[in-house]
């Protein structure tokens, strides 16, 4: 094994541009060995760059693709890739692009490649049913204070200081307006979910922000209830289960 | 949805994957497979694509699947690398398997990855008696895992090694004796790698066990220039080549009629285009048929 194993980390270490040193043992046969070794290496950059600028493309449209590659060579370098399925690779870009000196311009970026993220986190989620008004009838009152909520598996929640929603509409292929966006006319909180196939973004009110993420998190009803209500004492508590039950994202029931 | 459910729901149509011409499917053609009427013989897909938990692609897939027999072809398992094989993986693929119910599952003979680094791409394996040794209990472990045999594809290669001391059709044919695995011949990679390394494609074609073959790949690939010498890069985005279609008809008058697919990942065309293009393929299929009978 002491062969193939030196082999392939030279091998990958080249791949991966850590080195320039070159593994042993390859024939030239008429090229230069780092020639044949840098195809291996550009298929390897071109792919995964590729993969991230599939799942970012508001980013890459923000950006323009010779910069949105810079942020993916940096990228790659420091998140390789770690499994062989490229459908999880990319979920720390926003992290990189908040610490990307030359992106500081655009500071809302991070933001946008953390809904891209999110929206591909939900695309690809388990699918649920929306929780059966009926079950929910059955349940004895006496436990009501134990109740707790599951959401749909591909709700996620984000909230940025910057309007993302209206900067990611209008990047996408089949916009018709053309909105002048105010970047300071205040951030957004944002609920992504898949009632069923397409990813839907909500806007949410700041009481049914803090009130869907507490239940999000397991928080019990009750308990959710009372953190909300001393916050927004006007919250209506009632209509927003039943509309979110209605629209499917609370999924089942449990009693902590 | 229960297994049975699923059984009942594939029912109709047989999983077997026919000895005919079929199209590598891509999600932008998901719509057609489902409502086209121009239909060609089998699918088959990138396992990797359809390991997410939910959603649109299984949702597409499996509906395609009641109309379609399926081949899964996985680009990741990095069957060659010192690495262990990753249990998560072979478990996402054997999910998909029960939901699917394939005909064929197949694989690369390369390797992927190194340290738990992955890279994205089939890179090389030398071929000796240590790598032999090493890719028959890897491939004995996903069949055993998996409760099935496996499919090797032979890869398109940019390098050779000093040191390896079988050729590569040979060390096909001794993996498939060794680990009961099947081959997957890919024309187009072994065109590929004849004209960069200066092989006999002829001579790797005839050498290459017929009974153990059980699926042929066609592919287009792009010219390169590299430095004074022309390399061809496999790049899935274009046309089958002549050079290639004649060695196809080369292929199947040695091996007889075997399942063949057309394979387009990049620059898609339209799915009408990879239908003629799967037509040509099952034209030269009965044109040998009707010679050998």
């Amino acid at each position: 094994m002491h062969r193939l194993h030196d082999l392939q980390r030279d091998f990958s270490r080249f791949v991966c541009q850590e080195t320039q040193q070159l593994p042993l043992d390859i024939k030239a046969n008429g090229l230069s060995v780092e020639q044949r070794l840098s195809i291996y290496r550009n298929n390897t950059r071109l792919g995964l760059t590729s993969a991230l600028r599939d799942i970012y493309p508001v980013v890459n449209c923000l950006v323009g693709e010779a910069f949105f590659d810079w942020l993916a060579a940096d990228y790659i370098k420091c998140y390789p890739l770690q499994t062989a399925s490229l459908l999880t690779y990319g979920g720390h870009f926003a992290e990189l692009i908040a610490r990307f000196e030359a992106a500081q311009g655009l500071p809302y970026l991070a933001d946008i490649a953390r809904l891209e993220w999110l929206s591909h986190e939900a695309y690809h989620a388990t699918d649920a049913q929306p929780l059966p008004l009926s079950k929910l009838a059955r349940i004895d009152p006496t436990q009501y204070s134990q109740l707790a909520f599951r959401l749909h598996p591909s709700a996620r929640f984000i909230a940025s200081d910057y309007p993302i929603e209206r900067i990611w509409a209008s990047n996408q292929p089949d916009y018709q307006g053309q909105e002048c966006i105010d970047l300071g006319a205040g951030g957004c909180r944002l609920l992504l979910y898949r009632p069923q196939w397409q990813v839907e973004i909500h806007y949410l009110a700041t009481a049914e922000y803090q009130f869907l993420t507490l239940l999000g998190s397991g928080q019990a009803l009750n308990q959710a209830v009372e953190t909300v209500m001393s916050d927004h004492p006007d919250i209506n508590i009632p209509l927003l289960l039943q509309q979110w039950l209605r629209k499917g994202l609370l999924t089942d029931f449990y009693l902590v | 949805m229960t297994l049975t459910q699923q059984q009942a729901r594939h029912a109709s149509v047989s999983s077997a994957i026919p000895a005919c011409a079929g199209i590598g499917l891509r999600s932008q053609h998901h719509r057609d497979a489902l409502v086209s009427p121009v239909r060609t013989g089998w699918l088959e897909v990138h396992s990797e694509n359809y390991f997410g938990q939910g959603g649109i692609p299984l949702r597409d897939l499996e509906a395609i699947r009641a109309d379609y027999p399926i081949s899964l072809h996985g680009v990741g398992m990095s069957l060659g690398s010192t690495d262990e094989l990753d249990r998560q993986h072979l478990g996402q693929l054997q999910d998909l398997i029960q939901r699917i119910e394939p005909g064929l599952v197949s694989e690369h003979l390369s390797w992927s990855s190194f340290g738990g680094r992955y890279m994205n791409d089939l890179l090389p394996i030398p071929y000796t008696e240590e790598t032999l040794v090493h890719l028959v209990a890897s491939i004995s472990q996903v069949q055993d895992y998996l409760g099935r045999q496996i499919l090797i594809e032979n890869p398109s290669s940019y390098l050779e090694y000093g040191f390896s001391s079988y050729s590569e059709s040979e060390f096909l044919n001794e993996l498939a004796r060794r680990s009961g695995c099947g081959i997957l011949l890919d024309v187009n990679n072994v065109y590929v790698s004849c004209v960069n390394h200066g092989w006999n494609a002829l001579d790797y074609l005839y050498e290459i066990a017929a009974d153990k073959v059980g699926e042929i790949h066609l592919a287009g690939h792009t010219v390169k220039k590299v430095g004074e010498q022309t390399m061809l890069i496999d790049t899935h985005n274009a046309p089958v080549s002549d050079a290639v279609w004649q060695l196809y008809q080369a292929a199947i008058q040695h091996l007889g009629s075997r399942p063949t697919l057309i394979e387009w990942d990049a620059d898609l065309p339209a799915w009408q285009v990879l239908v003629a293009e799967a037509t040509t393929a099952d034209t030269y299929l009965e044109q040998a048929y009707a010679q050998a009978a």
